[in-house]
């Protein structure tokens, strides 16, 4: 385990210098949209919170982490109180895999899609698009959180929205509950799978991991279910599921990813008993689980593969 | 030597819930935690409620092995809200750090 109080402070200023915990520049994780032509005016905006773009970063520093826990390397980090200069943005941007890259920014054109079948009234924004700081806050640093949120809500607040459409939990949660509580900030929060509105033929059977913050802390569980059962996918029973589903391990990643391993593969185990694909509808989740050796597919992926091949023959507008 | 503090829950609200008294230390919490540490998280709550200050500090570093999950807030009998208490200690020695 490393020392948390240097992982949060250098997090913290990477926050407060570039907008997202690993410092990089926003143009280098966020160029998903280009090329995609997405309206720029509706009732929704598309807040995609950049948990998604990050993961490439994210398998990168939990990566580079890794191989210096509890090592004499480590050790050092530890105890030198210095930031260690493989977390720097530039190793960070090299050390990024090209399919990582290409699987984030798939995700989200999945979800475009699924709104635009939906028949949901959406707009993208690139510029108001940001991420919501939520790591900060569960690492216990509230006051950059908040500093963060207030900057992040005044852009958007500034430019009139209202109405939100995300695409993780923990984006989802901070907007829901800290934004209204830390910064004043009330927009209308809505995952992209509570606007979905799918129908198909399917005929299959999937185990469905719900995310802690879906599935406990939103108690939204159900939401995905639905939409599943309307295009014939059903989701085998997993011990432990919905408000007391099993932590995929992710958090921990940033301080300790033999931790986060540990418990991701007990929870891979649980998932793996049915038999059945596995599909995650969160980045971390998704990104932990296939470190802990699964083989995984977003739910937007799943709800797309519907809307491709014509199953998605009954599609009800907003 | 540890000194007991009881009025350190209130010393504690600046940075979270006061719910750490509201545990009788059952255990669900260290049972149903995906950490399956023998003593966490009411370990700590334990010492939350007795003002143990300085043992609080000196574990500070087991904070973070929290997920932050919320299952034992779920399953606490006493609504004492576990994962909450956790994460406000987390800012309250990470705060100290800060100071030091």
């Amino acid at each position: 385990m490393f020392d948390p109080k240097i992982i949060i402070d250098l997090l913290a200023e990477n926050v407060r210098r570039t907008g997202n915990p690993f410092g990089l520049s926003t143009g280098s994780i966020n160029g998903w949209w280009k090329g995609a032509d997405l309206p720029r005016q509706g009732a929704n905006l598309l807040f995609t919170g950049m948990m998604y773009q990050m993961v490439p970063a994210i398998n990168a520093a939990t990566g580079l982490l890794g191989k210096y826990e509890d090592t004499p390397a480590g050790d050092r980090i530890r105890f030198g109180r210095r930031v260690p200069r493989f977390l720097s943005a530039a190793v960070l941007k090299m050390a990024t895999a090209k399919e990582d890259r290409s699987a984030a920014a798939g995700v989200l054109m999945d979800i475009t899609r699924i709104l635009q079948a939906s028949g949901v009234d959406f707009a993208y924004r690139p510029e108001l698009d940001g991420y919501s700081g939520i790591l900060l806050y569960d690492l216990g640093d509230r006051e950059n959180f908040i500093a963060h949120a207030r900057r992040v809500a005044g852009r958007l607040q500034e430019a009139g929205v209202e109405r939100l459409i995300t695409v993780d939990p923990h984006t989802t949660w901070a907007l829901r509950e800290l934004y209204p509580r830390y910064t004043g900030y009330r927009p209308e929060v809505r995952t992209y799978f509570e606007l979905a509105r799918l129908q198909g033929n399917g005929d299959r059977e999937v185990t469905l991991h719900d995310p802690c913050f879906y599935g406990r802390y939103l108690e939204l569980s159900q939401v995905p279910r639905t939409l599943l059962a309307g295009l014939g996918v059903r989701c085998a029973d997993v011990n432990s599921a919905g408000p007391f589903t099993s932590c995929c391990g992710g958090p921990a990643e940033s301080v300790s990813p033999a931790l986060a391993l540990t418990v991701g593969r007990r929870r891979l185990a649980e998932l793996q008993a049915t038999g059945r694909p596995l599909v995650t509808m969160c980045p971390i989740c998704h990104a932990n689980l296939r470190r802990a050796g699964a083989d995984v597919m977003d739910l937007s992926a799943l709800l797309v593969r519907f809307t491709r091949s014509g199953e998605n023959s009954q599609k009800r507008a907003e | 030597m540890t000194v007991v503090s009881p009025e350190f829950a209130e010393e504690l609200k600046e940075y979270g819930d006061d719910t750490a008294l509201q545990c009788f230390n059952c255990g669900t919490c260290v049972a149903i935690c995906p950490l399956v540490d023998d003593s966490f998280p009411r370990r700590l709550i334990r010492y939350v409620q007795i003002g143990a200050r300085e043992r609080i500090l000196a574990s500070g570093r087991d904070l973070w092995k929290c997920l932050h999950c919320g299952l034992c807030s779920r399953t606490c009998p006493r609504q004492a809200d576990p994962g909450e208490i956790i994460l406000g200690l987390k800012r309250y020695v990470l705060a100290a750090w800060r100071e030091e």
